[in-house]
């Protein structure tokens, strides 16, 4: 077991500790002193300043105990991995996928297996020097993460499925990083599932970048359900080839406070798009998200599209960010942010924020926040549905069109009854 | 019974008094704006309107306190006039879960016998297999939406049913399909007040019984043959006889 103290030499520690090869380690270095030098991202209408996302001291290199996870924390008929805080537990690729040359590992076996493909794809969906203190945080740390590759003209069209399960049966934070390659001319589906095993309060930090190649088509699906005592910031992001189509179909339904990032660059000709986000919030939780699509360059379409409910004494800041480059003749930014306030003590916010620098665009936003439509009650009610029972069916048919949007069935079941679980609970 | 609308707080019935009993259909006719919707409205329990004076009792027993659900549960239904839409919640959960809503527990409908049920009465109606798995009331037009009420109808066999305008916006086959669904409901164990601006629906539902309103207060009750009269005179003379 090795402790680190908080200067340089940690990082390299960390590194040693491993024996991680070299250009990893001028990597994390790197990012450490990014770290240092940068700021929290901005989240308008967002407080989070005070929040405690760092504690380099709790980081060390241990393995985690996969007889605590639980039956629906392992791989049954899927192909994916899963990963209890920094040890995968399971990895199932078919032989199939393996000989057309499709890559599912850890993300340090990665870098021992496949240099040359992290050295090319590691950190590209984001700038080179981020002023994001918590992404430079993630680079200079992190302790697990995923790497999966499509290689081109590899459609797969069962969805892979990627478990991260965060360890709180110690102190430990989760600090991941995943890289997600989808080469040329290639289609898949991603299910990623986020859960907390253990009570202790802890950090947890997932860095999620998808590189899209031209003519990819890729849909990611996520269901976060991270603990109470769990402080999460996430950032996703995905970089688009020429006529790359995401689509996110985000479900947050942590517990603890969050902060979240979902970025789309549309870099390239006729790439698109979908950015679909729920949240559920409860208690005394505060969440704030900002889900960004960059216009840059000519014919790119993206949609934001974000549903939330708030419970009890909660807070929800949704920020929807559309930026159309100079030069990005010809595209659509649309966002739609929406909030369903459940009780009088939440504080809910929907913010659409446009930036046009291109007059033959198409840009448009919707906002709304505000409470249960009375006359969609007094209709269930009225066919002899409690009315406990009413307020939650109508709640899911407001998050419904993302959940909708999700194409693996178990995952879409799994979304809403975690969902039911929360308006049990109200 | 008095009722008005809360915001406004204008007195809209000004004393209804009507039995209705199971084996029978009552039709009530009358001119736009003198309260028939808001009669409507006040038995199924809309929180928008106020019972200030007066009960409304069901098999002997006020419902006035009764919250909405309960007044279901009872047995009473109405057929809206203006359907709300549901997004995300289909036709076939929703129909489920308030068939279900009546049952205890270890009494739910299964799936098979559910399914039987609604394939029965989709072809009754006329009406599309797809309607089903469509999210409720989303998108229907006027006619679909009609009709998926008296489907509602169908799967939850109140004992009592309200139908409002559900003859309003339909062609004449989709009426006829209409009538057809709430006559398959006719026996002794079905009571019906149904609310039109028109006798052509009470061509093809035979009333028990019709009641005129004027004015937020019955002003004639008759037999079938008095919506024929109303019919070739109109309301004019009741409206002034009412004054």
């Amino acid at each position: 077991m090795t402790t680190f103290a908080v200067n340089p030499e940690m990082v390299k520690q960390l590194t040693q500790a491993h024996a991680e090869p070299l250009g990893l380690a001028r990597r994390r270095n790197q990012a450490y002193q990014l770290w240092t030098d940068s700021t929290l991202p901005e989240i308008r209408q967002f407080k989070f300043r005070n929040w405690d996302f760092f504690d380099p001291l709790t980081i060390q290199w241990q393995n985690s105990d996969p007889q605590l996870l639980d039956q629906t924390q392992v791989l049954k008929q899927n192909q994916g991995l899963v990963q209890f805080g920094q040890t995968t537990t399971a990895v199932h690729l078919s032989a199939d996928l393996e000989e057309q040359g499709v890559i599912l590992s850890d993300i340090f076996s990665a870098f021992q297996m496949y240099p040359e493909l992290l050295e090319q794809y590691f950190n590209r969906a984001w700038e080179q020097i981020t002023t994001d203190q918590l992404l430079n945080y993630n680079n200079a740390f992190f302790t697990s993460g995923i790497f999966l590759y499509i290689p081109p003209q590899t459609v797969i069209s069962e969805p892979l499925e990627l478990q991260i399960i965060q360890d709180s049966t110690r102190k430990q934070p989760l600090i991941s990083h995943c890289l997600i390659v989808v080469a040329e001319n290639s289609a898949v589906t991603i299910d990623e599932h986020l859960s907390t095993v253990g009570a202790n309060s802890n950090q947890a930090n997932l860095c999620t970048e998808v590189l899209a190649g031209a003519n990819s088509q890729v849909k990611f699906a996520a269901l976060d359900e991270l603990a109470e005592a769990t402080t999460f910031y996430f950032r996703k992001q995905a970089l688009l080839a020429d006529n790359a189509h995401i689509e996110w179909s985000v479900g947050l339904m942590n517990s603890g406070n969050t902060v979240g990032q979902i970025e789309s660059r549309l870099a390239a000709p006729g790439s698109r798009a979908d950015s679909n986000v729920i949240a559920v919030t409860e208690g005394q939780q505060q969440v704030g998200i900002n889900n960004t699509a960059i216009n840059e360059a000519p014919h790119t379409v993206s949609n934001i599209n974000q549903h939330g409910v708030l419970l009890n004494d909660s807070q929800l800041v949704f920020n929807g960010i559309g930026n159309i480059i100079h030069g990005a003749h010809g595209s659509q930014a649309e966002q739609k942010n929406k909030i369903l306030m459940m009780s009088n003590q939440a504080v809910g916010k929907a913010n659409p924020i446009l930036f046009i620098h291109e007059n033959d665009v198409e840009a448009g936003h919707a906002a709304s926040v505000g409470p249960v439509d009375p006359s969609q009650l007094y209709y269930l009610t009225s066919r002899g549905i409690p009315y406990a029972q009413a307020k939650r069916l109508v709640i899911r048919g407001f998050l419904g069109s993302v959940i909708g949007s999700v194409t693996s069935k178990a995952t879409r079941q799994r979304m809403i009854a975690v969902l039911e679980r929360k308006l049990q609970r109200e | 019974m008095k009722a008005d609308q809360e915001q406004s707080a204008k007195p809209i019935l000004k004393g209804v008094n009507l039995v209705l009993k199971t084996g029978e259909i009552h039709a009530i006719m009358g001119p736009n704006g003198t309260g028939k919707s808001t009669l409507a409205e006040t038995i199924m329990g809309n929180p928008t309107y106020q019972v200030t004076q007066g009960d409304i009792l069901l098999n002997g027993e006020s419902i006035l306190s009764m919250p909405v659900d309960e007044r279901a549960r009872k047995g009473l239904f109405l057929a809206m006039q203006y359907p709300a839409e549901i997004r995300g919640v289909t036709n076939a959960e929703f129909l489920r879960t308030a068939i279900n809503a009546r049952r205890p527990d270890d009494e739910r409908l299964s799936i098979t016998d559910f399914l039987q049920e609604l394939n029965k009465n989709l072809d009754l109606l006329e009406m599309d297999q797809a309607m089903i798995e469509r999210y409720l009331n989303e998108g229907f037009s006027g006619g679909e939406k009609k009709r998926n009420e008296i489907l509602q109808l169908l799967m939850i066999k109140p004992e009592f049913a309200i139908l409002d305008e559900i003859d309003s916006g339909l062609d004449i086959d989709a009426l006829k399909i209409v009538a057809r669904g709430v006559n398959s409901m006719r026996g002794s164990g079905f009571g019906s007040l149904i609310i039109t601006h028109y006798q052509r629906l009470l061509d093809y539902i035979v009333p028990d019984t019709v009641h005129i309103m004027i004015d937020g207060k019955i002003s004639q009750t008759g037999g079938p043959e008095l919506a024929a009269q109303l019919e070739k005179e109109g309301y004019k003379d009741l409206e002034t006889a009412a004054k």
